[in-house]
């Protein structure tokens, strides 16, 4: 077993990562679980790559994710920092002073119906019926944790206190810069971090979701560069995650300039510190309409599209060894986060900035024709993203979980891959110069707290029903049980855009002669040197893609 | 400098509406803070939204734990911060500091002063009391054995205001002797060698000084011993696990069979190294009742943990990097980065290691140690606020001890020195300035007294006997049991001179800024336009 430790900044990757961990929370649920689907059963799954288990003073044992999630003073809503698994933090004996007491109390974060249902005082509540809890959640979503019914360890969440930032307004990687400068945060936190990693016998990387819209990208680059300098060779995956108001029009001129300088220095600066970008977060999902119906202005919507593929991805790194019963192989094609990195950013051409594609529900697959050619079928998560149809040095790795065979059969291992073969072997797509598949019969389980965003024609397992009509509320937790899904991470000629695009904005509005946004660079901190540095991470992060460099890539 | 313009749909206030809003702010974070001043104030209990407390009396840590939007409360709270970053105290006071400057100003401007004048009384004013503090603070000589009672007294002083007094006094011995402990000749004092480590116990609250090291972590083996007299320590930061990343390399191309090769041979660079430390082991310890205790920075892997295990040896992986320096300050040695570095003199020593478990934490106490320059104060305490709340005080207590080493000399504390500053400028500065500027130094004598006025507030009292004592020449504090005048020297309340000093400096500059700033933008439209 290779242990991986997750990192969440900033509100939107708590978004995600609360949706990511309700996902293991119910495959843990169902394994346990009599009346569950037996493929839920398998144990294929090695959950202590994410879990750890604990132990609290008590003597009670605990099995919590081995996770530090990094927010804002004030985003945790009713959740308390410390969690509740090791001991009350309301505790209130003063036993330190003996003087005067002056309380003063913030106004209560009152528990909606689906928290209430998860702690004792909704279990005497028993008339909270699911569809209530799943239309709360709908309703009302103010914090992340107000959907997540996970315990959380009492080191795994941080409110990054005593900055007096406008979080509001913390919008680039200047602001951020501020925060962790000064204070105990970073030692704090490699403390937090260095608990998580000195217990793993061998960890294999760090998954790592950053919400790089604004100045958490500072906060995350400042601690990712601290973890680099204390575990050098650990690999560190990195999910740039946006929502979609991060996309929204700039009102003047100067704001737009500094938002295409903060993405270019927000990218060069997350590469530097990783061995893996990926950018994840539309401006809108309407692209994915054919498949979903997720609310661009629902982070509770967008989030959970974007943590299904995270997960799914990650199911990859996990599988056991042989990990089978019955004799029958439940998943093949384990990989680790080094190897995947190898695979995507270290062969032909050492390109570290990834694209992630999803197909969910994916479609059954057929042995018919184009029919079931699920390569068809993804849809990439990223913004900006070119062609790469002639690129002769692709490389990708897939994730297939729980794929139905001809309507609502589960497909076996073999069916999986031969349907992916025969897509290349007939020429009905460019076979990439190096592929790596990935197969798990465990679909992704849609727990209570999923958004309702699948279209009416969504059958309990994902399937597609021939026979509905086609109007209707969208489908959730309540009709739908469980879904295929295929993820795919590509590291292609197609994400040259991305880091061009950024490239030339900071040459245009940061680096020329006269450049409006000099000083806004000057602003966050950055002189001319560390400008210059920027630039040139980027320039070679471009220069992978030109055909005449790949001789001299070796060299430098 | 100006307050910086952030929101594009502000409305620009005129100077004098703009003005009141800044004393405003001002003077609503004094109000929030000043219960807390002093040995006799409240302390807060925060409940946080979800229900979660926090408890501290501690200025800093106060200011910390709120979520401040006003620009100009901002502006003081950050300035009130750097003062504790600074010089480790006076949080408070500068805060309460700030606000009266703005209190006072604000009298005269609406009397029609002109705020230029006053900042340019402030300026004399700060001056005069910077001159004034030189000649109050009282010497004290700290050569090689420094004068203890005089530390502790510092220090009492420092943690009485934090902490009740039995909880206070006891820590006041710890800090002193963690700070001479630390302490080198020549050297400026570093108090990260003083390793501040907590516990959560059930019912103690309970602090002490661990001459030596206590590591937040365990040896990752069941065969290791727990327990162990008479031992070798090596400090190092060596991988001593398999590390995949140069099998990497061709995964994808190569076959199964040269995988395998390379990461046999992967392996056996890795036994090397360990075998190098058991080679050493056996060295120094065999046909001895010695043993021999390996700390890495780096990580060890279980095939590594086996091999050292099998030899006899305690092994703890992953150590904070700031406990490699103190380990050796601590044991002696040197610590290393690769074990062909490795010979004798590299070891530390230490008489005791021992291992305590609870829960799913872990300690290890490396104790005994012949002549340590770092050592770590363990605080137990059945809750985390609790903890927190000491914790804070013995970073006061701490940097208190070594202010006045650094300082060579201490002040008079409970008001005296603020009493005694406010009648040298009254009765001899003041009359030396020409033109209004008067009223600028008679502001800030006066905004002087709202250290002894809060001291006196928040133990029920009134100032005014005081006052009237010391115009009568003498120089005196203020018992918070009684409100009698009393003799701080006889009392044994000492404050540090670089606190005060740092908040008779910023104290005033903040102050000008704030009065100078041409206009204040506020957020929202909806409001009436000045007249
Ligand atoms: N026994 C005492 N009697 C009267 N005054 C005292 C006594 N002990 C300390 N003081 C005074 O209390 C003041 C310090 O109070 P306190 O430590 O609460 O605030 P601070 O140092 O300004 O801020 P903080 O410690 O919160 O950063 C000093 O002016 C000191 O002289
Ligand atoms: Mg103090």
């Amino acid at each position: 077993m290779k242990e991986i430790v997750t990192i969440q900044v900033g509100d939107f990757a708590n978004y995600i990562g609360s949706h990511f961990w309700n996902f293991q929370d119910e495959l843990l649920g169902l394994a346990e679980d009599d009346g569950a689907d037996p493929i839920f059963k398998n144990n294929h799954m090695d959950m202590d790559v994410l879990y750890r288990t604990g132990q609290t003073h008590q003597g009670t044992y605990t099995y919590c994710p081995r996770l530090i999630s990094i927010g804002s003073q004030g985003s945790l809503g009713t959740l308390s920092s410390s969690g509740s698994l090791y001991g009350d933090s309301s505790c209130s004996d003063i036993l330190a002073w003996k003087g005067g007491v002056t309380k003063s109390e913030e106004k209560r974060h009152e528990k909606n119906l689906f928290l209430k249902s998860l702690s004792e005082e909704g279990e005497e509540d028993s008339h909270i019926e699911d569809k209530d809890r799943v239309e709360c959640l709908e309703r009302d979503v103010k914090f992340w944790s107000d959907f997540s019914k996970v315990q959380f360890h009492h080191k795994s969440l941080y409110e990054l206190k005593g900055t007096w930032t406008d979080f509001q307004n913390f919008e680039n990687f200047g602001v951020g810069k501020e925060v962790l400068s000064g204070g105990l945060h970073m030692e704090e936190l490699n403390d937090r971090l260095r608990f998580f990693v000195e217990e793993c016998d061998h960890v294999q990387g760090i998954q790592c979701v950053v919400d790089d819209s604004g100045g958490f990208s500072s906060v995350a680059s400042e601690f990712l560069e601290n973890i680099a300098d204390d575990y050098t060779n650990i690999p560190v995956l990195l999910y740039a995650v946006r929502d979609t108001f991060s996309y929204t029009y700039a009102s003047n001129q100067r704001k737009s300039i500094t938002r295409s300088l903060h993405d270019a220095v927000s990218l060069s600066k997350l590469s530097t510190y990783s061995s893996l970008v990926v950018p994840v977060g539309l401006p809108s999902l309407g692209g994915l309409a054919s498949s979903l119906c997720a609310k661009d202005e629902k982070n509770f919507h967008s989030s959970a599209v974007y943590a299904s593929a995270i997960h799914s991805m990650s199911t990859a790194f996990r599988f056991r060894p042989g990990g089978s019963i019955s004799n029958t192989t439940c998943a093949s094609g384990s990989l680790d986060i080094g190897e995947i990195v190898h695979n995507l950013a270290g062969q032909d051409r050492q390109n570290m900035v990834a694209i992630l594609d999803i197909s969910m529900p994916a479609p059954p697959l057929s042995d018919k024709g184009n029919q079931g050619n699920v390569l068809n079928r993804f849809h990439a998560l990223g913004p900006e993203i070119g062609d790469d149809s002639e690129d002769l040095y692709m490389a990708e790795s897939l994730v297939f979980n729980g794929a139905l065979y001809s309507g609502v059969n589960r497909a076996s291992i073999s069916q999986v891959k031969d349907s992916i073969c025969r897509v290349y072997d007939k020429g009905l797509r460019a076979k990439p110069k190096s592929s790596h598949l990935s197969i798990s019969l465990t679909p992704i389980p849609i727990p209570l707290s999923f958004p309702s965003i699948f279209p009416t024609s969504t059958g309990r397992h994902g399937e597609t029903l021939v026979d509905q009509p086609e109007a209707g509320p969208p489908r959730g937790p309540l009709e739908v049980e469980s879904i295929p899904i295929a993820t795919r991470l590509r590291s292609s000629i197609a994400i040259k855009p991305f880091i061009e695009g950024r490239y030339n904005n900071l040459l245009r509005h940061g680096m020329a002669r006269g450049a409006k946004g000099a000083g806004i660079l000057r602003d966050w901190g950055f002189g001319k040197d560390e400008v210059d540095d920027i630039g040139e991470h980027l320039s070679k992060m471009v220069r992978v893609f030109d055909p005449s460099s790949e001789m001299t890539s070796d060299s430098d | 400098m100006s307050i910086r313009v952030l929101n594009p749909n502000a409305e620009v206030l005129n100077k004098s509406a703009a003005l009141h809003m800044t004393i405003n702010a001002a003077r609503g974070l004094q109000d929030v803070l000043k219960s807390n001043l002093g040995p006799k104030g409240t302390i807060k209990m925060l409940v946080g939204g979800a229900g979660d407390i926090k408890l501290t009396k501690d200025g800093n840590t106060l200011l910390k734990e709120m979520q401040i939007q006003n620009p100009t409360a901002i502006m003081i709270a950050r300035t009130a911060v750097a003062q504790d970053d600074y010089s480790g105290d006076g949080t408070t006071s500068t805060v309460l500091f700030i606000g009266e400057l703005m209190k006072q100003s604000e009298r005269c401007i609406d009397e029609g002063t002109h705020p230029r004048f006053l900042v340019d009384g402030f300026e004399i004013g700060k001056k005069a009391t910077l001159e004034f503090l030189e000649k109050f603070k009282i010497p004290v000589v700290m050569g090689d054995t420094p004068d203890k009672e005089i530390l502790k007294m510092v220090a009492r002083t420092t943690l009485r205001t934090k902490l009740y007094e039995v909880l206070a006094d006891q820590l006041t011995d710890i800090v002193v002797n963690a700070v001479l402990c630390i302490r080198r000749p020549e050297e400026a004092i570093d108090l990260f060698m003083v390793e501040i480590m907590h516990m959560r116990h059930k019912f103690d609250v309970d602090t002490r000084l661990v001459e030596g090291l206590v590591l937040d972590h365990g040896s990752r083996h069941p065969d290791m011993k727990r327990r162990a007299e008479n031992c070798y320590i090596l400090t190092c930061n060596v991988s001593l696990e398999y590390d995949k990343s140069e099998v990497n390399a061709g995964f994808f191309y190569s076959n199964a069979e040269q995988r395998e090769k390379m990461v046999a041979a992967e392996r056996r660079q890795v036994d090397q190294r360990v075998m190098k430390i058991i080679e050493m082991k056996n060295k120094v310890c065999s046909g001895t009742d010695k043993n021999f205790v390996v700390i890495n920075q780096k990580g060890i892997d279980p095939p590594s943990l086996d091999l050292l295990a099998r030899a006899g040896i305690i092994a703890l992986r992953r150590a904070k990097r700031r406990n490699m320096e103190r380990l050796v300050l601590a044991c002696g040695g040197e610590a290393v980065n690769s074990v062909d570095d490795l010979t004798e003199e590299c070891l530390g020593w230490a008489g005791l290691v021992y291992e305590h478990v609870l829960g799913e934490e872990k300690y290890t106490f490396v104790e005994q140690v012949k002549n340590p320059h770092s050592c770590t104060i363990l605080i137990k305490g059945p809750n985390d606020h609790t903890i927190a709340q000491i914790k804070d005080a013995v970073r006061d207590g701490l940097r208190s001890v070594k202010n006045t080493v650094e300082d060579e000399a201490i002040v008079l504390g409970a008001g005296a020195f603020e009493v005694a500053a406010r009648k040298h400028l009254l009765d001899n500065v003041k009359r030396t300035v020409k033109g209004r500027a008067q009223l600028g130094v008679e502001a800030f004598a006066d905004a002087l007294l709202v250290i002894p006025k809060t001291l006196a507030e928040n133990s029920g009292l009134d100032t005014q006997d005081v006052l009237n004592e010391h115009d009568q020449g003498n120089v005196v504090g203020l018992n918070h049991h009684t409100g009698d005048p009393i003799d701080p020297q006889m009392e044994g309340i000492f404050d540090n001179y670089s606190v005060k000093r740092q908040i008779i400096n910023s104290g005033p500059v903040i102050a000008s800024q704030l009065l100078l700033v041409d206009e204040v933008i506020r957020a929202g439209r909806n409001m009436r336009k000045p007249a």
